[in-house]
């Protein structure tokens, strides 16, 4: 009786093994198209190739990067963050105005992160409590969080903070920014928790089906409070590198990074509408994005044609990436 | 016998504004019994499993577990006390792996971290055990509805669970499945473990249950030992309606060829021809993934047949697709009705109107009179009970929303219906109110093709029955020329 059964489960298997194949696949077309616009650009500029240029590319990438992880663990349970822009622009204004008080370096640091898992904290409040839609509340604080930023400062810039503080962002170990080595400090962490962890696992199972994982005794609520949590933390660190990178606080820093963010996590694989992602998608996808404004600049492209091609990019790539699920269902 | 109660209700209520799911309910449960529980649709059956499992919180009155009151305020609580439940639309997290949706919440960890090939392996040692041969680390959306049940039911019985409740299993389960079902049930109850089983397949329960008790209207109507009871008494509390009016049909006279299928081949099933006249119920049976839907959705243009041809009321139809299909009068009732069937989070009076508002909005405006009118109408000829035209579909019960899925293309004027598992998880008092429309339509010179995996049914309501096996139409019958077992044997290939 059960051998009739078995044709359909040695499918299904079968299929979950294409899956991962194909999970591993989308990364290497990513990695080879990654390396084929290094090759181009290697060929067609001077510049591209120079440990300069690569060094900037790798210090602006790390924090798109960062930034893109949080916002993963926020998409894989079905929610979105679109607050992580304006996050990073009141960090850099946080940690400059402590640090030009007169605080210490790790002080200044760890407050301003504190603030930013309080902000997740109360995005996790919002959500959960309130029962407000991810979208809307993290837009609501989007806006909130820039008043926040220019009503601290007085919409100034805030400058002369210590040189030690610029340091980090500008030193390398064994030509490796700083910068990048913070990428890898987060990431590992990060692929622990989502996949070697239980709290990744609920993390999934709240997007997937969120009453299903109710039902089975997770604690859903706390799961939504962690998603947002490690986003606005991770996107006050990502100010706090931002600030030793540029020297500044400034309100207005990171407009337009939730965007970068939330593209960089869907090149990268996840699904907005939950369960599916990883942290070598938002890797690979933030260095992709870097490298085509990069590339762009370097080929004198026009800035204002940048925008449309890295849209137009952007719609290619998810639309290849849905081509190959539908495919493969 | 004189085991005290493992689980007992005292005057249990649950009230919504302005209606009661649940009055004054007192049930007992015996340690170790297997204890079904019957009623209608709305009956208060799954606000009764809710309460039990901590899913909603109860508005008034006591719960003992062992002799203790308990809360049961969260899912958490009635799984730590060991109680735990097997849902009729299977409740799992389709992205995670068969393992990984067993031990949820319930990982196994070393410090912190996941043992992902120790819970991998204690899965598949699970699943093993209870013989359903499926592959532990395979994804869960890739499993059949039915596989999914038993995955739920494997759940259950690895946390150390006391008390089961089975909210209508086999609602989507083949009959090889549901054996395979019981004997699980039946394993868990020689363990020791309590066992509470909801069916609207009475004969289920004649074959498992040691009791058995009914709700109508959210109130029990009685507890009886099942070795003293009868179909027709427990449908007499249930319904107060005859049995012999539940397989409803009229004679209705057979009219000309409206759909011819020749030798069709597709994704799934191979050279099936066939014929649906109007007038007549043609049954498709076998078990699930026999090819039934496949061949249904091939004629329907959901996919393409490879080889055949299909004729539909004297004209070819050959690469057609679904909006071809309905232009000219094939409607197809899906088995997922909340997923295929219904926009849940719209009115009813919208669902209703969804294939005709070409039809009512001239120059593109949609004219609400006419909206409205055709809505009232299928409101009143299906006698669908709604509050108004804009409830919302998702707060009728399931036998309503199938009435709405029917009453869609009532109202677009199709000929041809093809019904997938249309009377799954429905309601006896609903059932009858479903096969009538059915007489309705062929009345109307309209032709049905019935798929079920419910043998009485499709036995008892199909002029021409045919079998299917592993994509194949492997034998016909005309009503009454073969017995049920014959088919049945016909289905499984024994």
């Amino acid at each position: 009786m059960s051998e009739q059964a078995a044709p359909g489960i040695v499918a299904a298997a079968a299929a979950t093994q294409r899956r991962m194949r194909f999970g591993f696949l989308l990364n290497l077309t990513l990695l080879g198209l990654l390396l084929l616009m290094w090759l181009l650009l290697t060929l067609s500029t001077d510049s591209f190739a120079t440990y300069g240029n690569l060094s900037n590319l790798a210090r602006q990438a790390s924090l798109f990067a960062i930034l893109a992880i949080g916002q993963t663990f926020v998409i894989i349970t079905a929610g979105i963050d679109l607050s992580v822009g304006a996050m990073v622009g009141l960090a850099t204004t946080i940690v400059a105005v402590l640090l030009t008080s007169g605080w210490s370096i790790p002080v200044s640091v760890t407050a301003t992160i504190a603030v930013g898992l309080a902000v997740g904290w109360v995005h996790g409040f919002g959500i959960v409590q309130l029962r407000l839609p991810p979208f809307i509340m993290t837009l609501a604080t989007m806006t909130a969080l820039r008043g926040i930023g220019l009503l601290v400062t007085g919409g100034q810039t805030i400058g002369g903070m210590p040189l030690a503080f610029g340091r980090f962002s500008r030193e390398s170990v064994l030509g490796i920014p700083d910068l990048f080595l913070a990428v890898i400090v987060v990431a590992v962490p990060s692929y622990v928790l989502l996949h070697h962890t239980r709290w990744g696992r609920y993390l999934y199972a709240v997007g997937s089906n969120r009453e299903a994982a109710r039902l089975s005794g997770v604690k859903v609520n706390r799961t939504i409070y962690l998603a947002y949590i490690l986003s606005a933390g991770l996107a006050a660190l990502v100010g706090v590198l931002t600030a030793s990178r540029i020297g500044i606080g400034v309100a207005t820093t990171g407009e337009g990074w939730e965007l970068q963010a939330i593209a960089s996590s869907v090149i990268g694989g996840a699904s907005l509408f939950g369960a599916v992602g990883s942290v070598a998608g938002p890797l690979l996808g933030s260095v992709l994005l870097t490298t085509i404004n990069n590339g762009a600049n370097l080929l004198n492209v026009n800035p204002f044609w940048q925008r449309i091609i890295t849209g137009g990019l952007i719609i290619l790539i998810v639309y290849f990436d849905q081509l190959r699920r539908s495919r493969r269902a | 016998m004189s085991d005290p109660p493992i689980l007992e209700l005292r005057k249990v209520d649950k009230h919504y504004v302005g209606t009661y799911a649940l009055k004054q309910v007192e049930l007992a449960f015996r340690p170790g019994e297997i204890h079904a529980i019957v009623g209608e649709n709305g009956a208060g059956k799954s606000t009764l499993i809710k309460i039990l499992t901590g899913a909603i919180p109860r508005s008034s009155g006591i719960i003992r577990w062992r002799g203790q009151q308990v809360a049961l305020a969260t899912p958490l609580e009635a799984m730590a006390h060991g109680i735990d439940a097997v849902h009729q639309e299977v409740l799992l997290c389709p992205h995670l792996t068969v393992a990984a949706n067993i031990f949820l919440g319930n990982e196994h960890t070393r410090f912190g971290l996941l043992r992902h090939r120790a819970m991998v392996r204690a899965a598949q040692r699970v699943l093993d055990e209870l013989g359903f041969r499926l592959p532990a680390g395979a994804l869960l959306s890739e499993l059949t509805i039915g596989q999914q049940q038993l995955v739920a039911t494997a759940r259950a019985a690895t946390r150390g669970t006391q008390f089961l409740i089975f909210d209508e299993p086999t609602a989507y389960l083949t009959r090889q499945e549901t054996d395979q079902l019981f004997r699980l049930i039946r394993r868990l109850h020689q363990q020791g473990v309590t066992i509470v089983y909801i069916s609207h397949r009475l004969e289920e329960i004649f074959q498992l249950a040691e009791r058995v008790s009914v709700l109508r209207d959210g109130a029990l109507v009685a507890t009886r030992e099942v070795a003293a009871t009868t179909e027709r008494e427990l449908i007499r509390d249930m319904v107060a309606r005859n049995i012999e009016e539940i397989h409803y049909k009229e004679n209705i006279p057979r009219g000309a060829p409206l759909l011819e299928v020749e030798a069709l081949s597709g994704p799934g099933f191979a050279d099936v021809s066939l014929a649906v006249h109007a007038g007549e119920v043609v049954g498709l049976y076998g078990l699930v993934g026999a090819g039934r839907s496949e061949f249904v959705h091939a004629v329907f243009g959901r996919t393409r047949a490879t080889a055949g041809r299909i004729r539909f009321k004297g004209a070819e139809l050959r690469g057609h697709d679904e909006r071809i299909a309905i232009a000219r009068g094939i409607a197809l009732v899906p088995e997922s009705r909340r997923d295929q069937g219904l926009c849940l989070n719209l009115g009813v009076g919208f669902n209703l109107n969804l294939p005709v508002f070409q039809r009512i909005s001239p120059g593109g405006l949609v004219d609400a009179g006419a909206e409205r009118r055709s809505a009232a109408k299928q409101i009143a000829d299906l006698r669908i009970v709604a509050a108004s035209q804009g409830a919302l579909a998702a707060t009728l019960s399931g036998g309503n929303q199938q009435k709405i899925v029917i009453g869609k293309w009532l109202n677009h004027g199709a000929d041809l219906f093809i019904f997938d598992e249309p009377t799954a998880g429905v309601d006896v008092g609903t059932k009858l109110d479903i096969y009538k429309l059915f007489a309705a339509l062929l009345r109307r010179g309209a032709g049905i093709i019935l798929i079920s995996s419910y043998l009485p049914e499709v036995y008892d309501l199909s002029d021409r029955l045919h079998v299917f096996r592993r994509g194949r139409l492997v034998a016909s019958h005309d009503a009454g020329t073969a017995d049920a077992e014959t088919i049945l044997s016909e289905a499984i290939g024994v």
